[in-house]
């Protein structure tokens, strides 16, 4: 009995393909039983995500090429697709399938390198076929080993530190300057979808005090209301300077709408509390003069976006850590597999 | 054993303190990025010894030991290590010991060299709880003020960090700066409670006559440092002064209350190291550089 990967991903197919071969979540139990019926497999878990869509199964058979064949026959009868395959449709046969699902449930497979969104996919998929009786010892054991080898390496490496979108760079950064973000006041200038992302992203964060300008006073409104905060006049917000310690600046305006002339003053009456300038807007709404003013910390897109590659930088280097950690642990489940008294050992 | 002196002891704690900073040097380098409690158990194992150190010395003196230079500057040296590892044990703060390292070792060398040790006198015959009381309180200011310019330091390379855009600041397992700033109030503050309870108790100390306390060079330095302090609090707490300037004078105070600690003990007819001829007590000094180099505790009657 060994374990086998069939699947396509981000990495193999478009998303054309991918989408061509997705199951919906009510259909994988239906989908699982037809393929142990056929005999192919004796257990197996359906991984369905916007990125990939694979089958890990358990099976008695030989995994060579005219296994894989059948599998892959299997595939395209049931999504009844007529169109032609190469090589998206990748298999796995041990110790590459164990070596894959591993990569998988610590997210080294994604599109963004150690998200962890995966981890909960996997999980969730591999709950759904053991609720339906479709694993048994073989996936059961592997899938146990690989949450436990996602968590190993999340604690023990660095592959999930760092943000690697400009909305959570920006959170970052907030949460370096202030200790707790809950006593923090939000300025939200301007009401476009970048800012309200970020907005959010700060939100998620434990802020709860938001405040939303924007020329027209009924988007403004709008945004506020699903924020949970309250708008205030285009012509006003530099009134709210005093209170607010983080804002997020996305107008369309083609001039800078913030100068240091404006803010020194109101520095001045904030008592030198530190304040954090997120400038997302093209052309830029702040003037880059402002960073020069003490307590003053000014970002703009583009500096958040260096944050963001770096960072994934980072994630890759630490990649080929994870990837010996991987190595050993597949090692040690093939050992366990061929020694079942010594699996307790490991 | 009885060749291995208090001060191979405090040898001892120097060594791992300096083994700390060179390890301290290595986390910087790699700009503190992983949690590791290696150069907190190097400083843990150099405040032990340390301790160790000041106990024998005590004991064998059988008062706190701050009767000189030497005896002084391992007690601020000692009050220093012991807040920085409590300190360090908060979220985030384990850095704090990479950064108290350079000036424990720094300092810890110069307390070494055997001229601040010189062999006591008889000992003056006044209270000794008040004397300890002074001396203590004041020297564990000191080492308040001493982790309160560490702190101020950590702050100010994280806010120049920020400012600048090293993604040192983002990467780095450092405490935010409103942390920072926060705590280095706390240890000024605390460190200025101290320091006004201990010049409190050292006004209260006999004298011998003719030495007016206000007038004694060390008291007119210690109550400089008093005002300076208590000028900071009360800019940072009631005028909003930014916090950088309090960093920046916490660390300045600091260094100059290290860099004259010294000078003022040594022109202060207050705190010289034999103050006071008795008519009761005398004392046999022996000693190498590294020897125990205090009065063995002989009474004539």
């Amino acid at each position: 009995m060994s374990v086998v990967v069939i699947g396509l991903s981000h990495r193999s197919a478009p998303v054309g393909l991918r989408e061509r071969f997705a199951f919906a979540e009510s259909s994988i139990p239906d989908a699982l039983q037809k393929l142990r019926e056929s005999g192919l497999v004796t257990e197996g878990v359906v991984l369905s995500t916007c990125n990939r869509v694979e089958i890990y199964a358990a099976t008695a058979l030989a995994p060579d090429g005219a296994f894989f064949a059948r599998v892959k026959k299997f595939l395209v009868e049931h999504h009844a697709y007529d169109g032609t395959l190469g090589d998206e449709l990748y298999t796995f046969a041990e110790p590459h399938s164990l070596h894959h699902l591993f990569k998988v449930a610590s997210g080294l497979d994604s599109m963004v390198i150690g998200e962890t969104e995966i981890f909960g996919q996997l999980k969730a998929a591999y709950e759904l076929a053991f609720t339906h009786k479709h694993t048994s010892a073989r996936l059961n054991k592997a899938f146990q080993r690989a949450f436990n080898v996602a968590k190993h390496i999340r604690t023990e490496t660095n592959i999930q530190r760092g943000s690697v979108s400009v909305m959570s760079a920006a959170v970052e950064l907030a949460e370096k300057i202030f200790t707790t973000l809950a006593e923090h006041e939000v300025l939200v200038i301007g009401a476009g979808e970048t800012s309200e992302k970020t907005a959010r992203a700060l939100q998620s964060r434990g802020v709860n005090k938001i405040t939303v300008t924007n020329r027209s006073p009924e988007r403004a409104a709008a945004l506020a209301a699903e924020l949970g905060g309250r708008s205030v006049p285009f012509e006003q917000w530099p009134e709210e300077f005093e209170r607010v310690d983080i804002a997020i600046s996305s107008t369309a305006a083609t001039h800078h709408i913030l100068d240091r002339a404006t803010l020194e003053p109101l520095m001045r009456r904030r008592r030198h509390r530190p304040l954090l300038l997120v400038d997302i807007a093209v052309p830029r709404d702040i003037d880059p003069a402002v960073g020069t003013l003490d307590n003053v910390y000014l970002y703009n897109v583009d500096d958040l976006q260096s944050i963001a590659g770096e960072y994934l930088k980072l994630r890759h280097e630490e990649a080929a850590r994870c990837e010996k950690i991987i190595a050993q642990k597949v090692a040690a489940l093939l050992a366990a597999n061929q020694h079942p008294a010594m699996a307790g050992h490991q | 054993m009885a060749w291995f002196t208090d001060r191979h002891c405090f040898l001892l704690a120097v060594a791992c303190y300096g083994v700390a900073t060179v390890y301290s040097l290595f986390l910087w380098r790699r700009g503190f990025r992983r949690d590791e409690w290696a150069n907190y158990l190097m400083v843990a194992a150099g405040v032990a010894l340390h301790t160790l150190a000041m106990a024998k010395r005590g004991m064998t003196l059988q008062s706190c030991p701050v009767n000189n230079l030497y005896e002084a500057t391992t007690f601020l040296l000692w009050a220093l290590g012991l807040a920085c590892l409590a300190y360090s044990l908060l979220p985030r703060f384990k850095f704090l010991c990479a950064f108290t390292t350079p000036v424990l070792f720094t300092v810890g060398v110069f307390a070494l060299m055997p001229s601040l040790d010189p062999p006591h006198g008889p000992k003056p015959e006044f209270s000794g709880a008040l004397r300890s009381l002074h001396a203590a309180t004041i020297l564990q200011a000191y080492g308040a003020f001493g982790l309160a310019a560490v702190a101020a330091g950590m702050f100010l390379m994280q806010q120049h960090d920020l400012k600048f855009h090293k993604l040192r600041a983002l990467l780095s397992l450092l405490p935010s700066m409103q942390r920072l700033e926060l705590i280095t109030f706390r240890l000024v503050a605390v460190g200025f409670v101290l320091l006004t309870i201990g010049l409190a108790a050292g006004s209260q100390l006999p004298r011998q006559d003719g030495k007016p306390y206000l007038f004694d060079i060390k008291v007119i330095w210690s109550m400089l440092l008093w005002v300076v302090y208590l000028e900071s609090l009360v800019a940072y707490k009631i005028l909003g002064r930014a916090s950088r300037r309090i960093a920046v004078m916490a660390i300045i105070a600091f260094a100059f209350l290290l860099l004259t600690f010294g000078l003022t003990n040594r022109f202060s007819p207050l705190h010289q190291d034999n103050p006071l001829p008795t008519t009761n007590s005398v004392a046999s000094v022996t000693g190498s550089p590294l020897g125990t180099r205090h009065p063995s505790p002989v009474t004539r009657q």
